[in-house]
């Protein structure tokens, strides 16, 4: 059993923040497999269709997926343990398949994205699309400046910070938030 | 407790994955020299904690090292100022033992340049509890010792015999207020008589005013007294002034009688040379001492006394 499934499995009760009377938020569960099946997909997708597809375009890097698929379970689960986990599992799957990264560049980066997501859904709602993209374009550059840290700490890397690539790129990631939460939404289990 | 961790899990969960994350991205990044970047993290982790506990076992090392040290200087100190200690009596004892030797010496040689005359070697083994002005000699009527026998250092006179017992004596000393000799001024032959004051000094006595004498002069014994033989050197004359009717001149012994230690005792009234010529010497010296005459011969020519200096002092 991978900690993705152990994530699944267990029930969290919503984390209480001491000191600050906050709403009662809705925890989403999801269908068994939904989790696995989701990150899976999203990785696939991300490592053999801009090889494959989008053989030497751009467009093919300025998409995401594993980060969104990890925004958003981590959003909708308010579970930080369970979040930062699943960041952790898909960031390092990501640098695996991605062979160019050492392993735990891009998991670094993805299990702080999943462990703040998990960390603010446990906080605000993040059901309305608007927010949702708003997240999606925010985390993207949280993503971004991560890997940029960790390049040029750990790796000596000479990266920039900011480019014009990687703003089309965090608008993209905010653009495509919006249908793939919504798909997303459908593998929740009903509530009654 | 459980309560705490079970809080504070998440935290602990992201800090161990991102510590667990970085440790794998430094052990596959390699540095541009070649070596991991998790060997130089933990060289660099490690080097200042081997460098405190490489300097913490120094300070101990050297601490204990300088304790040990300290400990056996000072026992060792206190065993060699013990050694001093005993070295210095050890010294002292040796000091006094060389100078006896050396005393002794010198009687033997004066004793063997002389060795026409019969005298006896004593020793002194007190002194006169009254005046202080006669010593006693572990010689007495056992050994030949008589009343009135003259008693000498290779120096000058020392005085006479007073009192004879049967293993001791009394021996008289010239500064004695019954003390004396007749006595005549070396250069002049002038005679007269040397009589103890009670003090380190003898006076002349009979010496009339108009005679010459110096400040440094020589007094000899003039063998008038019956005790002591003729030329044998009493002192040196230290002042002189005229007097009424005679002059007034005082006199430091010869002998250093406030010294006296081994003395001789002259067993005969015998007339003979203080200071024998070179050749009787020799003679005399022939057979088994023969060093001894040698150096009793450099001791008598050493044995001109030494004027009076600046000490005297001339009265007019």
């Amino acid at each position: 059993m991978n900690p993705t499934e152990i994530a699944e499995n267990v029930s969290a009760p919503p984390i209480p923040v001491r000191g600050v009377r906050e709403p009662r938020l809705e925890v989403h569960k999801f269908r068994t497999g939904a989790v696995v099946s989701a990150s899976f997909l999203a990785l696939l997708l991300q490592a053999f269709v801009p090889a494959h597809v989008w053989k030497g375009e751009l467009v093919g890097d300025l998409i995401e997926l594993p980060l969104l698929v990890t925004l958003y379970f981590g959003l909708s689960r308010r579970n930080p343990s369970r979040g930062l986990l699943l960041g952790m599992v898909i960031g390092m799957a990501q640098d695996g398949l991605s062979g160019a990264n050492p392993i735990g560049l891009f998991g670094i980066a993805k299990t702080l994205v999943g462990y703040l997501a998990s960390t603010i859904g446990a906080r605000l709602d993040v059901e309305h699309p608007v927010s949702r993209m708003v997240l999606a374009f925010a985390f993207f550059h949280l993503h971004n400046l991560v890997c940029v840290f960790t390049r040029r700490w750990l790796l000596a890397q000479a990266v920039p910070l900011m480019s014009v690539r990687v703003l089309v790129a965090s608008l993209v990631a905010a653009l495509l938030a919006w249908p793939l939460f919504a798909l997303l939404d459908k593998l929740r289990q009903d509530e009654d | 407790m459980l309560e705490i961790a079970t809080r504070r899990r998440p935290y602990v969960l992201l800090a161990v994955s991102l510590v667990f994350q970085i440790l794998l991205l430094a052990v596959q990044v390699k540095r541009p020299d070649g070596a991991r970047l998790i060997r130089v993290w933990a060289v660099e982790l490690l080097t200042p904690a081997e460098r405190a506990g490489s300097w913490a076992m120094d300070l101990i090392h050297g601490g204990w090292t300088g304790y040990i040290s300290l400990f056996r200087a000072n026992r060792e100190n206190q065993r060699l100022r013990e050694q001093v200690g005993e070295l210095t009596m050890r010294n002292s004892e040796l000091e006094s033992r060389a100078a006896e030797a050396r005393r002794l010496a010198a009687l033997f040689d004066f004793r063997e340049a002389h060795a026409d005359a019969p005298m006896l070697a004593a020793r002194v083994i007190g002194g006169d509890a009254g005046a202080g002005r006669a010593v006693y000699l572990n010689r007495g009527e056992r050994d030949g010792v008589q009343p009135n026998m003259a008693v000498i250092t290779p120096q000058g006179v020392v005085g006479k015999v007073l009192e004879v017992y049967s293993t001791t004596s009394q021996v008289l000393l010239l500064t004695d207020k019954n003390g004396g000799a007749g006595a005549l001024l070396a250069n002049s032959r002038t005679q007269g008589a040397a009589r103890g004051s009670g003090g380190p000094l003898l006076q002349l006595d009979y010496v009339s005013n108009d005679q010459e004498v110096a400040v440094g002069e020589r007094v000899l014994t003039s063998g008038m007294d019956k005790i002591f033989p003729k030329d044998l050197p009493l002192g040196v004359v230290v002042e002189t002034r005229p007097g009424n009717p005679f002059k007034q001149i005082q006199v430091r012994p010869a002998a250093r009688l406030d010294q006296l230690e081994e003395v001789l005792i002259l067993l005969e009234r015998k007339q003979w040379d203080w200071e024998p010529k070179p050749a009787e010497a020799a003679e005399a010296a022939k057979g088994a001492h023969g060093p001894a005459a040698k150096s009793a011969t450099s001791a008598t020519a050493a044995k001109a006394p030494a004027p009076a200096g600046g000490e005297a002092k001339v009265k007019p």
